[in-house]
């Protein structure tokens, strides 16, 4: 299992505010609503490339290229043209430390 | 995508302080000098400025930190026990040329062939020594400095090299090798190779790149030029075998003159995130280029290759083959164009590539084109990929074959006929070797 990074604080999002960050060596994004923090890997699993830009709605993210939707909770497809779901992240908030980590 | 990364504030490692001081190391005539100063100012320039998308949106940077290099000093120990070229004991060599951490560390060349004009060996000392032959090709025929970022860091940055030079009419039988190592972490090479050939010679040059440690980080941003005289015939292999830790940037340039052959093999089996950047320009009548990729990407390796053949000259003749196999979450992609000038009539121009995905994970990309300003020319172009068929599997096993030795039956056949374009046995089977290894049957 691999270790929590420190990849934020809390206060430095508002919510609907996002960032680019790198967790074990992959490119995640993570994106605060509301309270909640939600780490997703920033690449949309239609054509492989970042998710970064991509309009929020609620808790889906739209790729901005073709259109593809994901859920940033459950990293489901939700939206044609991606048909897999996007990995999600672990993500913990301790004092004002938000920390990310892997799926086991 | 967020391709930047190569801030100059970023990146002390390469910024104008180490440049300054990179260059008081380096006792180099006037010219060359002159000639890093102008490529370090496009390097600055080009800091902001986007990289093409249509090469590099398909190559994700943002893992690429430039911070983490530098230039190293040279290596104490210039021959790391545990450093295995792969082509070292496979084939005769007529010569060697190694470097180690950006710095030669051993050069060779058999009396014969010094005896007929030959230049082989370290381009640092090669420019010095013959600056007549070869300054007119140093990056300014095959790859330009201002091309982007890499080539322009390249080009102000360059550290040792390798040089071959044949002159006119030498037939050179015996292969020359050429090897690049990374011992040390964080490492950088900025290796340059120069191949001249003049008019009606030929030569094999085989080039490998290796790391110490299967562990240590490494960064090579190299450049290659291939220049090929009338009715000269050059083999060239090089063999990326970089350990999973290496980030690969490579300008690639080949140029062949009137009725001159490249068999040109590139093979990526190494690296954590490789990019080549490959030209080929036919430049006068009868001119013919034969393109060769093999690929095998494992884990979260990202292996991109983006290649041009460009037919200048009527009558010329370009074929490509890129053969790519991939595990785990690997990820390939190739780019390839082929263009054609208005003036070159009566041309073939052919790229193929094709992908055999092992896993559901991985992925590949592969996009052909064509430019085509001449009415009278035949190109075409082809990609396929695709996952091993499990009734030729189960075929297999029907027959007493275990699956991992019938995934290693099909992952041959399927290179087989990219192999039998490549002209030395020694590369072949080293290719094999490593395609055991990736497949988990070698250690």
């Amino acid at each position: 299992m691999s270790e929590f990074e420190r990849v934020a604080s809390a206060g430095e999002l508002q919510s609907g505010q996002r960032k680019s960050v790198v967790v074990d060596d992959t490119p995640v994004l993570l994106i605060r609503t509301g309270d909640d923090f939600h780490a997703i890997e920033d690449i949309c699993t239609h054509d492989g490339q970042p998710l970064a830009d991509g309009p929020l709605d609620g808790n889906r993210i739209t790729c901005p290229r073709h259109g593809a939707q994901f859920d940033i909770e459950t990293g489901r497809a939700v939206c044609m043209p991606a048909t897999e779901a996007v990995t999600t992240f672990e993500v913990q908030v301790v004092d004002d430390d938000v920390l990310v980590r892997p799926r086991g | 995508m967020s391709s930047s990364g190569t801030q100059t504030d970023t990146t002390p490692g390469f910024g104008t302080a180490a440049f300054e001081s990179f260059l008081e190391t380096r006792d180099e005539p006037d010219w060359i000098t002159a000639q890093r100063r102008a490529a370090f100012a496009c390097y600055q320039d080009s800091q902001q400025a986007e990289l093409d998308p249509e090469e590099w949106k398909r190559v994700d940077l943002r893992r690429f930190q430039p911070e983490q290099y530098e230039l190293c000093d040279p290596p104490a120990d210039t021959t790391p026990q545990n450093l295995k070229a792969q082509l070292t004991h496979r084939t005769e060599f007529a010569g060697h040329v190694s470097h180690l951490d950006g710095h030669c560390v051993g050069q060779s060349l058999s009396d014969n062939l010094r005896r007929q004009g030959v230049l082989f060996g370290n381009l640092g000392c090669l420019l010095q020594e013959h600056a007549e032959v070869l300054r007119p090709h140093l990056l300014t025929r095959a790859v330009q400095p201002d091309k982007d970022r890499f080539a322009s860091w390249h080009a102000a940055f360059w550290t040792s090299g390798t040089v071959l030079y044949v002159p006119r009419e030498v037939e050179i039988r015996e292969p020359l090798h050429s090897v690049i190592a990374l011992a040390g972490n964080g490492a950088t090479d900025l290796g340059h190779t120069l191949v001249i050939l003049e008019e009606g010679s030929q030569a094999t040059l085989l080039e490998e790149t290796l790391s110490a440690d299967p562990q240590t980080a490494g960064l090579h941003v190299g450049a290659v030029e291939l220049l090929i005289g009338r009715g000269a015939h050059l083999r060239y292999v090089q063999l990326q075998n970089w350990n999973q830790q290496v980030f690969h940037f490579a300008h690639q340039a080949g140029c062949v003159a009137q009725n001159g052959q490249l068999q040109w093999t590139v093979a990526g089996l190494g690296a954590k995130l490789a990019h080549v950047h490959q030209d080929v320009t036919l430049e006068g009548p009868g001119a013919r280029a034969e393109v060769n990729g093999v690929s095998f990407a494992t884990e979260r390796q990202l292996i991109s290759f983006y290649t041009q053949q460009t037919h200048q000259a009527p009558e010329t003749e370009s074929d490509l083959l890129y053969k790519e196999v991939l595990r785990n979450r690997a990820r390939v992609a190739w780019r390839g164009m082929i263009r054609v000038d208005p003036e070159a009539q009566r041309i073939s121009g052919f790229q193929r590539n094709d992908a055999l995905l092992l896993d559901s994970e991985c992925r590949a990309d592969a996009i052909p084109g064509l430019e085509i300003e001449a009415d009278d020319v035949r190109c075409s172009h082809a990609a396929t990929a695709g996952r091993v068929d499990e009734e030729q599997l189960f075929y297999c096993m029907s027959r007493g074959i275990h699956r991992r030795e019938a995934m290693h039956m099909i992952v041959e056949g399927f290179f087989h006929d990219v192999y039998d374009r490549i002209p030395v046995e020694a590369v072949r089977e080293a290719l094999s070797t490593a395609v055991e290894r990736k497949l988990g049957i070698l250690n």
